[in-house]
């Protein structure tokens, strides 16, 4: 501590430790917050659902989307991913996971919305032997919590009691 | 800077840097805005080295008072083992 230089060095570096530690603080603080989300997924339509000339299924929907999840936002939430997928069984695997929609939620306002629209990802089943003809599936909204400070995390909804018709369309 | 004055100086910068970060926490936190309390706790870094950082009277208010030459000088026996290593020393004091 006998020169400025000595000095100014010591301030800055027991600055930026101390900042760690309430940067840590920040992110425990995050375990005070027990949140309640809430979500809904309705099929509106199924547009169309075909076998591709390559033997795999495409179906077409159109999805009402609706979900509250301002609780997930606490004072060190940067922001919200969120994605629903279908998930299904088929005899090679026990879960087949198929991305169809996915948004960011930058700030809790934005946190509660309901959204109309057709399937943003292709939903297509990748073995063409299988056939989705029948088939019930999950739609499941997924979500990754990205905090300012600390670790992120991800949580999900499953919506169960979804089937494809029996019929090509 | 004396010896007291540096004493002082790291006393200070340790306790305000402390005080601002609670502070800058409980204010974030009871706000809910972790910009606010990085700014409160970036505010205090800056007051915390504007008042350690640079020389201030008020850290030199404990200067060390050394023998003057002549006083040494009626001591020849110790001046012969100090000197080498007092002038080294004396260098260092500012």
């Amino acid at each position: 501590m006998h020169s400025f230089g000595f000095r100014a060095n010591a301030v800055v570096t027991f600055a930026v430790t101390i900042l760690a530690v309430v940067c840590a603080m920040a992110s425990l603080s995050d375990n005070f917050n027990v949140p309640s989300p809430t979500a809904g997924v309705k099929v509106l339509n199924i547009n169309w659902f075909q076998k591709q000339p390559n033997g795999n299924d495409e179906v077409s929907l159109t999805l009402n989307i609706s979900a509250d999840l301002q609780s997930l936002f606490t004072w060190n939430t940067k922001q919200v991913f969120v994605f629903v997928t279908a998930e299904y069984e088929t005899p090679q695997n026990a879960l087949n996971q198929v991305s169809l929609w996915d948004g960011i939620i930058p700030s809790k306002e934005h946190a509660q919305f309901s959204i109309h629209t057709t399937n943003k990802y292709r939903f297509v089943d990748q073995a063409s032997h299988n056939n989705l003809r029948g088939k019930d599936f999950n739609l499941t909204l997924h979500w990754h919590i990205m905090p300012k400070t600390g670790k992120m995390s991800a949580d999900k909804i499953v919506l169960t009691g979804y089937h494809l018709p029996n019929e090509y369309r | 800077m004396d010896w007291q004055g540096q004493k002082l100086a790291e006393k200070l910068m340790e306790i305000l840097l402390m005080a601002f970060a609670v502070a800058s926490f409980v204010v974030g936190y009871a706000i809910g805005s972790f910009q606010i309390m990085l700014l409160v706790y970036a505010s205090g870094v800056l007051l915390t080295v504007l008042i350690t950082v640079p020389n201030w009277s008020f850290f030199n208010r404990h200067s060390l008072n050394w023998l003057d030459p002549a006083e040494a000088g009626r001591h020849p026996k110790s001046q012969a083992t100090v000197l080498p290593s007092s002038k080294k020393k004396t260098s260092k004091l500012k």
